[in-house]
């Protein structure tokens, strides 16, 4: 190995590296109780990932979004759109768990496609786009619910959702890990499947490369964007009912400014804001990243504004360093 | 006329093997109208931008009045008089004319604040000198392409240089226009402005300048009268070989007819400025037969292509278009793919590639479905693909992961020829393949498309290298206008015959 493949292989990786080294500061830093690590006990790393699941499966859309070039505003939105209607359903409406699962994740779908759509076919770029759907998806959500959080009780009663919803937050493999951190595990490895072995990952790449090349050489782009923000507003809604079992609630509340904490994951795992290079991969080191370091801040009990001030520079030193990634 | 105003004397520009200008003599006189005349890369540009300060190490000598000078740059000489107006127009969209024409040196009122309303007014006075009638708080890139070329005229008056270079000022203007603009020349040459016009429309030339010099390989070839000379006799200079004028309708019946084009003519919802859709043309390219296409600059080459490959401005189409004697009508690359035709456009970095991908993924980007199965990619098939057309594009590369960017100019060619190829196409489009490709992937190019032709593939071309069309078509096609006007077999005439036909004396 020369030593440019070295650099270039620590560039490649740079979010994988990252988030060993904050793992590594985060072990140095950690409190002790009676010579333990708090850190890495089980307890508290099920508790890390559990944290960041809901934004790691919203994250892992908007890569799809940023690698084609654009941006899912929405997101957020969408997350307590789809906590209130599986709340609604299931508690007001007394649905069954899969029905209201399945509505929940369609509408999702249903409205990225459309988000898609206007961005492709009307050519409105898709941060304002987004920016509208944002607003769309809060007004449906804040009608849906009457402006307020519904709480889910369980059971088998009127008003009580069933006892089947709750066990998407219980916690499988011998009581280790949390159902909500399986779910953004499958999904993020899907995900990486996805990419690396399907046809429409290869136009979804060329898309976000150069997308006037990629319709020349017969990439069906209208269809690509459609896909890709369907997958985005499936996975935010995804993200919604996951939301909902882990707080009990469905609120229109829920999920606000959810999409920056995507977006900062995205970009510390490397994928470029330009579009046509990046990884979920990636992704899923920057939201782990984001996640280990609000724990070990919190864990210090370090007040939560200093934390975002940290955050912060954290996102600028990602994107700094991918400056300094040398043209191969 | 006294002294010269401009003399340039044995003027020498080498660019790494290619010698851009050979001793080139070159004077204007004070109201004169000089037309400077020659092929693409016969030195008449690297001549016009060594006298604006654009290029500054060259042999020879320039005299202003008599006196030696070298410039530093080119506001060096502008401070000296010369103005220069480029082909592209450098223009800011976003800014009003007024703006534009007094950008970066801005009238400023006593308070040091930008003068608006004097700004205006003197931009209205220049407009109304140049005899066009534009509010000139509008911005630039709401006008036409012909009424910023008149913008950039302005502001080229503006600087009340004595020495103007137009390089082919014309190209997007309206007859009435040209007219107005010739008016506007006529003034300043009698104000004893000096004048280069680089134009290729002979007329015009006849109508406007006092003088002219063909070059031709960066020599001059001949100074002349341009009353005096036929159109004939100027294209004879330009390519220096004799013209014969020669039309032939015998085709090469080779193989069947792959594409016919029956008066084709698209009339696009929205026009756009600069844009030259196609406005009937009919022509035929069969099985094994390069067909060439080619035109002046603006006739409508690109445009015909990018209809038949179904990407052309939204609009009616009339005519028909018959791929193997099917009527198809494409609206889409990805439907024009279907049919089995393919496109290699015209700047590869732009609309091409992408550069920072790999080679792999470039080259099977339109062939994807061939390999494997239910949208999951068979890699060995792939890997195949691509490694055996990068054999039979001769690539020079390092390894298939590689980066598209790092290849060079005729091997990323390469890449998008062979993507094309990847899709088993009945016809191949080309849009100038050669353009800023070096001599010897241009041989390679040419050789391909000698062997896709062999293989039964029409091939349809278009050029504004006449050389290239003259040695690598059976048959070259001449668009004006939008139109087809003519049509030579290229074994019995050259490039003499193509260029007058593309100047619209022949008929």
């Amino acid at each position: 190995m020369t030593k440019n493949s070295v650099v270039a292989t620590l560039f490649r990786f740079q979010s994988v590296f990252g988030l060993l080294a904050v793992v590594v500061a985060a072990i140095i830093f950690s409190p002790r109780k009676n010579g333990a690590i708090l850190f890495v006990s089980a307890d508290n790393l099920a508790n890390v990932v559990r944290a960041v699941s809901e934004i790691g499966i919203i994250a892992v859309g908007m890569t799809f979004v940023i690698l084609i070039g654009g941006i899912d505003l929405s997101v957020g939105a969408m997350l307590g759109l789809a906590a209130v209607g599986s709340a609604v359903l299931m508690v007001e409406s007394d649905w069954g768990f899969l029905p209201s699962v399945l509505l929940v994740l369609v509408i999702g779908l249903v409205f990225g496609a459309l988000q898609g759509a206007a961005t492709a076919m009307i050519g409105i770029q898709s941060f304002i786009v987004t920016l509208a759907g944002l607003q769309i998806a809060r007004g449906l959500a804040r009608i849906w619910s009457d402006g307020q959080g519904v709480a889910i009780a369980y059971g088998d009663g009127p008003n009580e959702a069933p006892a089947s919803f709750a066990l998407l937050g219980e916690r499988t493999f011998g009581g280790l890990v949390p159902i909500p951190v399986l779910i953004f595990a499958v999904v993020a490895v899907a995900a990486i499947v996805f990419l690396r072995v399907s046809a429409f990952s290869r136009h979804l790449y060329a898309v976000g490369g150069n997308e006037k090349a990629a319709r020349l050489s017969g990439v069906p782009v209208v269809r690509v964007k459609v896909a890709v923000f369907a997958i985005c507003g499936l996975l935010a809604a995804l993200a919604g009912i996951v939301h909902a079992v882990q707080l009990n609630q469905g609120s229109p509340n829920d999920g606000i400014g959810y999409e920056l904490d995507a977006i900062a994951a995205v970009v510390i795992g490397g994928t470029s804001l330009a579009g046509g290079r990046g990884s979920v991969a990636g992704t899923v080191a920057g939201a782990l990243l984001l996640g280990v370091l609000n724990n070990i801040l919190a864990l210090n009990n370090i007040d939560s504004n200093i934390q975002l001030l940290i955050k912060g520079l954290v996102i600028v030193a990602a994107a700094a360093l991918q400056r300094l990634r040398p043209a191969s | 006329m006294g002294g010269a105003l401009v003399r340039m004397v044995g003027i020498g520009k080498r660019y790494g093997g290619v010698q851009a200008c050979r001793a080139i003599d070159f004077t204007l006189g004070a109201g004169e109208v000089h037309a400077l005349l020659g092929e693409n890369g016969a030195g008449k540009s690297t001549l016009m931008r060594i006298l604006s300060g654009d290029v500054t190490d060259y042999d020879g000598q320039i005299e202003i009045d008599g006196t030696p000078v070298g410039f530093s740059g080119p506001p060096d000489a502008q401070a000296a008089g010369i103005a220069m107006i480029h082909q592209e127009l450098d223009l800011v969209p976003g800014l009003s004319v007024a703006d534009n024409i007094f950008l970066g040196r801005e009238l400023r009122t006593p308070l040091r604040t930008v003068d608006r309303r004097r700004m205006e007014g003197s931009a209205r006075a220049l407009l109304a000198r140049s005899g066009v009638r534009l509010d000139p708080r509008r911005p630039v890139g709401e006008l036409r392409v012909g009424e910023q070329q008149l913008v950039t005229i302005a502001k080229a008056i503006s600087l009340d240089a004595r020495v103007l270079i137009m390089d082919e000022p014309t190209s997007a203007l309206t007859t009435a226009e040209v007219e107005r603009l010739f008016d506007v020349i006529r003034e300043l040459r009698r104000a004893g402005v000096g004048i280069v016009y680089i134009s290729h429309r002979m007329e015009e030339i006849a109508q406007i300048a006092d003088r002219a010099t063909v070059l031709r390989n960066g020599e001059v070839v001949t100074s002349f009268d341009p009353r005096a000379l036929s159109t004939a006799e100027v294209v004879e200079a330009m390519v220096g070989r004799p013209v014969q004028t020669m039309f032939t309708t015998a085709e090469t019946d080779t193989g069947a007819e792959v594409l016919r084009v029956e008066s084709l003519k698209l009339t696009a919802r929205r026009p756009r400025p600069g844009r030259r859709d196609p406005d009937g043309i009919s022509l035929t390219v069969r099985a094994g037969e390069i067909v060439g296409l080619a035109g002046l600059l603006g006739a409508g080459r690109t445009e015909l292509l990018e209809t038949l490959y179904g990407v052309a401005p939204r609009g009616a189409v009339e005519g028909r278009i018959f791929l193997q004697g099917k009527e198809i009508r494409p609206r889409s690359p990805r439907q024009a793919l279907a049919h089995g035709i393919g496109l290699v456009p015209e700047d590869r970095r732009t609309s091409g590639l992408v550069l920072f991908h790999s080679i792999l993924a470039n080259t099977v980007v339109s062939s994807l479905p061939a390999y494997g199965r239910l949208g999951v990619i068979a890699r060995r098939q792939e890997r195949a693909a691509s490694v055996g057309m990068a054999e039979r594009m001769r690539l020079k590369f390092g390894r298939l992961q590689d980066e598209v960017g790092t290849l060079s100019g005729g091997n990323q060619q390469k890449v998008v020829f062979g993507r094309m190829l990847l899709t088993e196409p009945r016809l191949l489009l080309l849009d100038e393949p050669t353009r800023g490709v070096d001599v010897g992937a241009k041989a390679e190019i040419y050789r391909l498309l000698g062997e896709l032709a062999g293989q039964g593939l029409g091939v349809l071309l278009a050029s504004s290298e006449l050389p290239e069309l003259v040695g690598v078509c059976d048959r070259v096609v001449v668009l004006r206008d939008g139109r087809d006007v003519a049509s030579f077999s290229t074994a019995n005439s050259g490039e003499g015959e193509l260029l007058a036909a593309a100047m619209g004396e022949l008929q």
